[in-house]
C-alpha cells in the first residue's frame, strides 16, 4: 500500500478539517492510503453525522460563547476539539477489513504509540451500543477505543463509502470535554474523558505525540510512506454550511 | 453462517430485495450478513416518500458503532413507503433484517430490473460463506 503522511500541527478551522478528511476519503477510493495528524484553530465543537444537535445542544449558548461548530461526515457524538492531536486514516477498506477490525487495528497502533510516551493506554473491551443522541462522545468508551484505566483517552468514528473508509478521532492532550456538557440542554452524562496530561502529570506537545503515532503507524502498516501536504481545496462544501451543521 | 433466504434478490453491496403481495412493490433492506458485520445499528436515515431512485443511488445512511455507511438502491423506482419503526427502534435491522427491519418499499418499473440482481447462491459466493 502507498501511504501519504500529512502532518499539520498549526491547526485549521473545523470546516476545513472535515472537508480535507472527506476529500481524503474520496482519494482513498482510488487505491491510495492517507494518515493525517492535525489540530484545530480555532477550537471547535463537532457533532456526529446523525447526532440530533438541534434538540440536544443550546445553539444560542454556543453562539454566545463564540464557539465554532461543524458536523462531521462520520458517526458518533459531540467532541470539543482544543488541545488534542486529531488523526485521520483514509484508505481502501481492504487494508484492515471489517469495521470492527479497522477500529482495533488503528486503535492498537495509537495505544502502542502512547505507551512509548509512558501513557498506560489500553483498548476497551466490548461495550453496549450507544445511540447518536445519548450524550457526548467522551461520556463513555466504545469497544476497542483507547482508555487509561476506565477513562477514555481517544474517541473515534468512521464513515465508509464505496471501496474506502475514513476513520478519524481525537487524542486528548488536555481534557476540555466538560464544555460539551456545559452547552447540552438538560442533564448530561458526566464526561469519562482523560488526557495525556492527566496520565503523565505534564503537558506533552503536539509534535511529541504526533511523532510517536506516525512512527508506530509506519512500523505497523507495510508499504511505501511519503510525507505530503493536504490536498488543495478551494471549496469547503457542506462543512462550511450552517444548514449542514444544524441539519437535525 | 448468515441467513440468506433463497426467495430474495441481493446486491454486492449487501442490500436485498423482497417481493411483496403487490407485484409492482418491493421491500429493500440490508442482509443478515451486513447487519452482522456492522454490529449494533443505532440510527438509520431514510429518504422522503416519493423520491425517485436510479439503480445504485444512495437512498440513505446507516450508523453502527459510530460508523456511517451508505445505503444503495438495488433497483430503480419510486420510494412509496419507509419503515418509520426504525426511527424508534433501529435495532430491528439487527433482530429481523428481512422482516421488521426492512427499510424502504419501492415501486419498480419492470420485473426485468430484478434480473440484474444476485441470486441467493451468487450472494453466498460473494460473501464467501
Amino acid at each position: 500500500m502507498q501511504w501519504s503522511l500529512i502532518v499539520e500541527p498549526g491547526g485549521r478551522p473545523g470546516h476545513e478539517n472535515m472537508a480535507i478528511d472527506d476529500a481524503l476519503l474520496r482519494r482513498a477510493q482510488e487505491g491510495v492510503a492517507f494518515f493525517r495528524l492535525y489540530g484545530w484553530q480555532p477550537p471547535c465543537l463537532s457533532f456526529g453525522r446523525h447526532e440530533p444537535a438541534v434538540a440536544r445542544y443550546d445553539r444560542d449558548r454556543i453562539a454566545a460563547l463564540g464557539l465554532a461548530t461543524v458536523r462531521r461526515p462520520t458517526g458518533g457524538r459531540a467532541v470539543w476539539h482544543d488541545a488534542e492531536v486529531t488523526y485521520a486514516v483514509a484508505a481502501p477498506s481492504v487494508c484492515f477489513g471489517s469495521l470492527a477490525d479497522t477500529y482495533r487495528a488503528i486503535h492498537g497502533v495509537i495505544a502502542a504509540a502512547l505507551r512509548t510516551l509512558g501513557v498506560p493506554a489500553a483498548q476497551a473491551g466490548p461495550q453496549a451500543p450507544v445511540a447518536p443522541g445519548a450524550g457526548a462522545c467522551f461520556a463513555r468508551p466504545a469497544g476497542g477505543e483507547v482508555i487509561v484505566g476506565t477513562r477514555k483517552l481517544v474517541g473515534s468514528a468512521q464513515v465508509r463509502e464505496g471501496s474506502a473508509f475514513l476513520q478519524h478521532g481525537s487524542i486528548l492532550l488536555v481534557d476540555g470535554q466538560d464544555l460539551v456538557a456545559a452547552v447540552t440542554r438538560g442533564p448530561a452524562p458526566p464526561s469519562a474523558a482523560t488526557s495525556v496530561a492527566a496520565a503523565l502529570g505534564r503537558v506533552v506537545p503536539f509534535a511529541d505525540v504526533a511523532g510517536a503515532i506516525a512512527r508506530a503507524a509506519r512500523a505497523a502498516w507495510p508499504g511505501t510512506w511519503e510525507t505530503s501536504p493536504p490536498p488543495p481545496l478551494d471549496d469547503w462544501g457542506r462543512f462550511a454550511d450552517p444548514a449542514w451543521t444544524w441539519r437535525r | 453462517m448468515s441467513d440468506i433466504p433463497s426467495s430474495l434478490h441481493y446486491t454486492e453491496d449487501h442490500e436485498y430485495v423482497r417481493l411483496t403481495d403487490d407485484p409492482e412493490i418491493v421491500a429493500v433492506g440490508i442482509t443478515d450478513y451486513a447487519q452482522g458485520e456492522l454490529g449494533d445499528v443505532v440510527y438509520v436515515e431514510l429518504p422522503e416518500v416519493g423520491l425517485s431512485l436510479t439503480r445504485m443511488d444512495e437512498f440513505g445512511t446507516i450508523e453502527a458503532v459510530k460508523a456511517v455507511s451508505p445505503l444503495y438502491a438495488p433497483v430503480p423506482g419510486e420510494v412509496v413507503e419507509i419503515n418509520e419503526a426504525l426511527e424508534g427502534d433501529p435495532s430491528l435491522v439487527n433482530k429481523d433484517p428481512y422482516g421488521e427491519g426492512w427499510m424502504i418499499k419501492v415501486r419498480i418499473r419492470t420485473q426485468a430490473d430484478l434480473k440484474e440482481l444476485l441470486t441467493a447462491a451468487d450472494y453466498q459466493q460473494h460473501i464467501g460463506e
